[in-house]
């Protein structure tokens, strides 16, 4: 039942964001085409723009974390035998889970200013509207991160990356 | 002491493969806690991704980069390098190196030409009479040329991060990609000079040229030749900026793969654009802490400190650039190129600024040495693309890939003491 739900929340997130980058796409592109056919533009295709590029990159951000395919150095663990190797992960996914704890505590804060303060953040929306995305995503990244230290300290498995899948043998 | 615990312990960290925007978060927010400084700053400087121009050329140049990578695109690249400089001696070198070029500029430098265009380059040369070392090695340094052209994410991510510096207030993007053309080619030209020369009497044999040929390919890749012209065109005419531009692109790509072509199926093309989105929120994700950072660095005076430890032993501006590119060849092989630019941009321009290097130049010097520490072992990511791709020893990937990498060292040594290479056009 529960990874019934969890796998629509995934798949609900991933429709969100091929969603949200074609309208990325077609926002501009048409503001293009608008401005330079008909002399004029949306006026808040721009903040809308700007806005969509914060939660492509904070919803891309929360799938990586799924997979804990984020950016990283990693020169030591590859050394490590297999087991020391997995409990490793895991206190670096501890560690990165409490980051993100804290990170999203204080971007509840600064959401609830901004929504005291009614900050406007392009035409007619409010800014706090546009960042409820940044204590979402550091709350679930801090989540998915503890899910899969607690995996790691168990003893099992961590997810790989998917492989680079671009570029089918020809 | 503590300060010193605190910063091995993240140190430790971060090399034991602790994600790199947890590390950053966590010290601008040592940094901001320890000034007595209220931590919702982290969240506001995060909420900047919202607030810097440009930046949805990233996401939409990957998107593009992705959906051309999983077409048949290399495929008819290949065959249209192949049929236009077939028939230089040592040709198929050259090609592998032009269309190298291309496709990575295209793509991003994220590993996808050496799996889409070595697969195919690999067996040709090999049947070309290239033995099989120098083939790999050939191809393994491929994977990274062309992150100087244009539209490359790593041009865009400088100078967006540039942009975001006082000092680095007149880099326009636009002016970063004619920077990076020349030297771009330099190395395009310098590795096929010296590919031509090694390559053994039998690749040498020239395949004549035959416009029949040239006419099939060229017909083939129709859809796609346009592309990088009506790129620049759009850009330097004026009709669009580089951020619409790359909104274009992708658009354009996506039609035309998916519905003239069609290789690549509508069922296809979601899970395409995640693997798009989810490599630039970890860009972007970077970048975000970075901002946090910087701003902390700034706030704490670190530039301006760094700045004046270093002029109290470095004088002259030539030394500084031999500093500069044994620093980052260093770095360039222990960090990926995009994590490089946001952490150490705003850190290098105030100083390099000072010591008269053009902020442009800079980009295309850092960019440049980045290139190379993509094939520099232990980490070298193109080195580790390779051994997988190809089924190699990762030694054995070292050794091919070394030769190519002294050519490139020779090249980023002329871009760097010869900043008119980058600066003729531009300045």
């Amino acid at each position: 039942m529960i990874r019934r739900l969890l796998s629509y929340l995934n798949k609900g997130e991933e429709l969100l964001l091929v969603a949200l980058l074609l309208l990325l796409m077609i926002i501009v592109a048409a503001q293009i085409i608008m401005r330079n056919l008909m002399g004029s533009g949306l006026i808040w295709a721009d903040g809308l723009t700007r806005t969509l590029v914060l939660w492509l990159g904070l919803l891309g951000a929360m799938v990586a974390t799924r997979d804990n395919n984020h950016i990283n150095i990693d020169i030591l663990s590859r050394f490590l035998p297999a087991k020391t190797k997995t409990v490793v992960s895991g206190l670096t996914l501890l560690f990165t889970s409490g980051i993100c704890a804290v990170t999203c505590y204080y971007a509840c804060y600064f959401v609830a200013l901004e929504y005291h303060f009614q900050t406007p953040a392009f035409d007619q929306v409010p800014a706090w509207l546009c960042e409820m995305i940044i204590p979402l995503a550091f709350g679930v990244m801090g989540l998915r991160c503890l899910l899969l230290a607690a995996l790691a300290l168990t003893g099992r498995n961590l997810p790989t990356p998917p492989p680079a899948t671009y570029g089918r043998d020809q | 002491m503590t300060t010193l615990l605190l910063s091995a312990a993240l140190i430790l960290l971060a090399l034991f493969g602790t994600p790199l925007f947890a590390i950053i978060l966590a010290v601008a927010s040592l940094g901001f806690y320890h000034s007595g400084i209220e931590l919702t700053v982290i969240a506001s400087e995060i909420y900047r991704l919202a607030d810097t121009p440009m930046l949805s050329a990233l996401p939409l140049f990957t998107a593009a980069g992705y959906i051309l990578a999983e077409s048949q695109a290399a495929n008819r690249l290949v065959r249209l390098a192949d049929s236009i400089l077939g028939w230089l001696p040592g040709g198929l070198a050259v090609v592998a190196f032009a269309a190298c070029a291309l496709f990575t500029a295209f793509t991003g430098a994220s590993g996808v030409t050496i799996v889409a265009l070595g697969a195919l380059l690999m067996p040709a040369l090999i049947k070309a009479g290239y033995n099989e070392k120098f083939s790999l090695g050939l191809v393994t340094t491929s994977g990274s040329l062309g992150l100087l052209l244009p539209p490359s994410l790593p041009l865009i991510l400088y100078g967006i991060v540039a942009q975001q510096m006082a000092s680095g207030a007149d880099i326009s993007i636009d002016k970063l990609f004619i920077a990076g053309i020349a030297p771009g080619l330099l190395m395009v030209v310098l590795l096929s000079l010296w590919s031509v020369s090694a390559s053994p009497a039998r690749a040498r044999t020239r395949q004549p040229f035959s416009a029949a040929r040239a006419l099939e390919a060229c017909r083939a890749a129709i859809w796609e030749i346009p592309l990088p012209f009506f790129l620049m065109i759009g850009i330097y005419s004026g009709y669009f900026a580089i951020s619409e531009a790359a909104a274009i692109v992708a658009l354009y790509v996506l039609l035309v793969e998916v519905f003239i072509y069609r290789e690549i199926s509508l069922s296809q093309l979601p899970a395409i654009l995640r693997e798009a989105v989810v490599m630039v929120g970890g860009i972007l994700l970077i970048l975000a802490a970075s901002l946090a950072l910087t701003n902390y660095l700034i706030d704490a005076d670190v530039p301006t400190r760094l700045f004046t430890t270093i002029q109290a032993h470095i004088s002259s501006r030539l030394t500084f650039l031999i500093i500069l590119n044994i620093i980052l060849l260093a770095l360039g092989a222990i960090l990926d190129i995009f994590s490089a630019i946001v952490i150490m941009v705003p850190l290098l321009l105030p100083i390099a600024d000072s010591y008269g290097i053009d902020p442009i130049h800079l980009g295309i010097i850092f960019l440049a040495n980045m290139q190379i520490g993509y094939l520099t072992p232990p980490v070298g990511m193109n080195l580790f693309i390779a051994s997988y791709r190809f089924h190699k020893p990762i030694t054995t990937v070292y050794l091919a890939t070394l030769p190519f990498m002294l050519i490139l060292l020779a090249a980023l040594l002329i871009i760097t003491y010869v900043p008119q290479l980058s600066l003729f056009l531009v300045r």
